[in-house]
């Protein structure tokens, strides 16, 4: 006699996400930088912001630092990226 | 009842195990295969529809149906009167105070440690006595498990892919205990937290292994605590201000009942002594830059407030062993979470 068994996992539902357009140009542009709060996270992002607008032209950067680096940034934070800059840079990692 | 999950074929019950392996639905250990009757028993038990989704993981985007809570705790073993204890932990697991994420995928390599409390405890036999944390008790066994397969087989929370946990620990198999309110000093955590004395409630907190202190010098509990203190301050939460758990065993819990020491005197008393200078943190690396001379005064406490020490009794009656579980990262990114726990 054979018996059936139920499948524990889910399968991957597609999920459509609409990516804002890539700018052509950093000429000009303002730099928002995700802090994830781990160590040299801070030193890390400086250090690309500086390349983006020594190499790029950007013209301006602002740092914002998340409670914790497992959770998104605040309501307020992404506020305020959104009224104040056009690119944004953000990544985990240790 | 019409379950929606795919269904596999096997001739008989050790094809059955041998294919959830193959499948990659285990956690090493030998499963028990998820049927439609042993499925049904599980959702029956705590008055689910298959479809009834549970939680939803926002992190994952993954909607934790009552169907994938039966199949992966028939998997694991359990009884179909733990379920109800398992589909609190899932709520809670989906709580944003535990935000799943951090935890979940971090290096540091938590479990979820799960805090039974009310009635249900003595009606499922949980073990909050002798062997705290170790085998011989089958709902302390299969309904932490029945959790951490949900996490890995539902959640996708696969070690090595999305669990990045450098070293993880056992209590990755399962890290569950009931309190013993029979014989505490002080009232249940979930009382503590605003439930009923007869109310069930589950308490979770992202949590590293339970380090274990002994003392059998001391009959005072400030003798006891400037052990645990001493054991605490520099550990694996020191400058990251987790929560901890604070258990403390037979001989232990009995000297702050003697002396008639509340929850709240030994959270003070705990928050107060293992507070660490800046200039400490600094020399041994927890905290960055040089040691300033205002570094020698200025304190930092373990933890952010004394109620994030989290105080229990259990554990052996026997013996001067009581144990701290630190928690994972910092309280600013998971902290512990209690949920009710319904029966129909």
């Amino acid at each position: 006699m054979t018996i059936q068994i139920f499948d524990p996992t889910i399968e991957a539902k597609g999920r459509h996400i609409a990516y804002a357009p890539r700018p052509k140009s950093l000429a000009g542009l303002r730099i928002g930088l995700v802090d994830n709060s781990k160590h040299n996270s801070d030193q890390l992002l400086l250090r690309i912001a500086g390349l983006l607008e020594r190499d790029y032209g950007a013209k301006a950067h602002v740092m914002r630092r998340k409670r914790s680096a497992g959770v998104p940034p605040s309501p307020e934070i992404i506020d305020e990226f959104k009224a104040g800059c056009d690119i944004v840079v953000a990544g985990v990692g240790d | 009842m019409q379950l929606k999950s795919r269904h596999y074929a096997a001739s008989d019950t050790a094809e059955a195990m041998e294919l959830c392996y193959a499948k990659g639905w285990t956690d090493g250990f030998p499963v028990v295969p998820p049927t439609e009757e042993r499925i049904g028993a599980m959702l029956a038990a705590a008055g689910l529809d298959p479809d009834q989704q549970v939680a939803f993981i926002e992190n994952r985007q993954v909607s934790v149906t009552a169907e994938k809570i039966a199949i992966n705790t028939v998997l694991a073993g359990c009884k179909p009167e733990y379920m109800p204890v398992i589909v609190a932990a899932v709520e809670a697991l989906a709580d944003p105070l535990y935000g799943y994420h951090g935890p979940a995928t971090s290096t540091g390599g938590s479990a979820v440690f799960m805090l039974v409390n009310g009635p249900i405890a003595r009606e499922l036999d949980m073990n909050c006595g002798d062997n705290l944390f170790g085998p011989g008790w089958r709902a302390n066994a299969t309904i932490g498990r029945a959790v951490r397969l949900i996490m890995r087989n539902t959640i996708g929370t696969l070690p090595g892919v999305l669990d990045r946990s450098s070293l993880g620990h056992a209590g990755k198999y399962t890290f569950c205990i009931a309190e013993n309110e029979a014989e505490s000093p002080w009232p249940p955590l979930h009382v503590e937290r605003g439930f009923k004395r007869e109310q069930n409630a589950v308490t979770i907190m992202a949590a590293l292994a339970p380090h274990q202190f002994s003392n059998g010098l001391s009959s005072t509990p400030e003798g006891v605590l400037t052990t645990a203190c001493a054991n605490m301050r520099i550990c694996a939460g020191t400058a990251r201000q987790p929560q901890y758990v604070l258990v403390f065993a037979g001989e232990h819990m009995a000297i702050m009942a003697k002396a008639g020491w509340t929850r709240d005197d030994v959270e003070r008393y705990c928050f107060e002594h293992t507070k660490i200078s800046v200039a400490e943190l600094k020399r041994i690396n927890l905290k960055d830059g040089a040691v300033g001379p205002e570094d020698e005064t200025a304190m930092q406490s373990l933890v952010q407030t004394p109620q994030d020490f989290l105080v229990i009794a259990a554990g052996g009656r026997a013996g001067v062993q009581s144990a701290y579980i630190p928690g994972w990262g910092s309280k600013n990114g998971s902290q512990s979470v209690t949920k009710e726990i319904r029966r129909p």
